[in-house]
């Protein structure tokens, strides 16, 4: 039966139902048992007796329900049809009706009531029986720590080392940052004299542009330069500077011979 | 001394009658229905059949019956059409019934050689409680050797549960 019924262990069965053809001549007198053992004990768990008597005609099928009332699965043992007499059966079905409780073991779901969150079963260790590295001669336990010691030499050593390197990479890139930023304001500046200039020369077209309209009339122009003064006495002030310059020139002159 | 008034009244009566009614309601322990409906299979021009070799099904009718020895049942096959096209000439009809399946071979394993024929119809001792399934084969085949006309037909087994 275990391999008949489904996998949850909350199973009960409540109907079996049975059909099969008689085959058996119409004289013959046939018991047909029908049943399953009762896995949990002796006897069984039904057992239904089927007694075709002389008269009942071959080929007469039987569809019998046998009302159980919930048995559980473990209760089950195998079924059997067993025929005495002249005759047999043909086509025979058994079918077994069946519900089931999910929570009939409360660790089947999680939504039982009265499940409890299974603890791993953690195996006890007796240390004794323990590999012991300290008991074990084949190992060489200071030369272990001096490679101990090595390694963590190096260690610190590879350590620092990064160190230094990351300070490194943090000066680099701060320089960088700063001659990034001088090299910002110098293009800042020349484009803000470059903008400077071209408004220059714009202004300045600007101010040309009112010369290049004007026209000036052709025809002849006559010297209009008239002297109102029939002489032109020297210039007093200009005499006095020029002998002053002369007089300068010639004291250096004279400082070279002395 | 004691006085003692009494008072009379006088009461006027008519005649009058009041019919009550008393109902019951009884289920009948034996109950009929169909389980299967036939068909007819058509192995010739003139003949329309339930038998399975021809093509046809039989009709089966269950009796389930829920009080020993108080009942019998009695079925008749087709002996006419319901409905069909028009016919061209008699029908001549030819059935049987017979116990297919039982629910207590002990019970009612002999039913079918206990069986009654009475006329075209079969009756049948109910003596245990149960179901048991009836298989009805009917067999249709049209006079003088003349065909069917073309179309559905349709004919009726009557099953009968009747009270000892």
């Amino acid at each position: 039966m275990p391999d008949v019924l489904p996998e949850p262990p909350g199973l009960d069965i409540d109907t079996v139902i049975y059909n099969y053809t008689i085959r058996k001549e119409t004289e013959d007198s046939v018991d047909v048992y029908v049943g399953n053992e009762n896995a949990a004990g002796t006897g069984y768990i039904f057992r239904e007796h089927d007694q075709w008597r002389p008269g009942s005609l071959d080929g007469t099928e039987i569809n019998k329900v046998i009302g159980i009332g919930g048995i559980h699965r473990d209760q089950w043992g195998d079924g059997f049809i067993d025929v005495e007499g002249n005759g047999s059966v043909e086509d025979p079905r058994v079918i077994y009706t069946y519900r089931v409780d999910p929570c009939y073991n409360p660790q089947f779901d999680p939504n039982c009531p009265g499940y409890v969150t299974p603890v791993p079963d953690i195996p006890e260790v007796n240390l004794d029986d323990l590999y012991n590295a300290l008991e074990d001669e084949n190992v060489d336990l200071e030369r272990k720590t001096e490679i101990a010691q090595e390694q963590n030499e190096e260690n610190l050593d590879e350590n620092e080392k990064k160190k230094k390197e990351e300070e490194e990479e943090q000066k680099r890139r701060y320089r960088l940052e700063k001659m990034m930023s001088a090299s910002d304001a110098a293009a800042l500046f020349a484009e803000s004299q470059m903008i400077k200039q071209m408004n220059e020369i714009a202004n300045m077209q600007a101010n040309v542009n009112g010369y290049y309209s004007k026209s000036i009339p052709g025809g002849v122009y006559r010297d209009s330069v008239q002297l109102a003064d029939t002489q032109l006495p020297d210039n007093r002030r200009g005499l006095r500077n020029n002998l002053a310059q002369q007089k300068l020139h010639q004291q250096m002159i004279d400082e070279q011979y002395k | 001394m004691v006085a003692v008034a009494v008072a009379s009244t006088t009461a006027i009566s008519f005649a009058n009658a009041e019919q009550v009614p008393i109902t019951g309601t009884v289920q009948s322990r034996c109950i009929i229905q169909t389980d299967t409906a036939g068909t007819y299979g058509n192995p010739n021009a003139y003949t329309l059949t339930t038998a399975a070799q021809d093509g046809g099904d039989a009709a089966v009718v269950r009796y389930d019956v829920s009080l020993a020895d108080a009942y019998y049942a009695e079925i008749t096959p087709p002996t006419a059409f319901s409905s069909a096209p028009n016919l061209p000439d008699q029908v001549t009809w030819a059935g049987s019934v017979s116990v297919k399946t039982v629910s207590d071979a002990t019970g009612m394993g002999t039913y079918e050689a206990d069986k009654l024929e009475v006329g075209d119809t079969d009756r049948y001792d109910l003596t245990a409680t149960g179901s048991t399934w009836f298989a009805i084969e009917s067999t249709a085949t049209m006079g003088g050797n003349k065909a069917f006309a073309g179309g559905t037909y349709t004919a009726v087994a009557e099953a009968v549960c009747i009270a000892k």
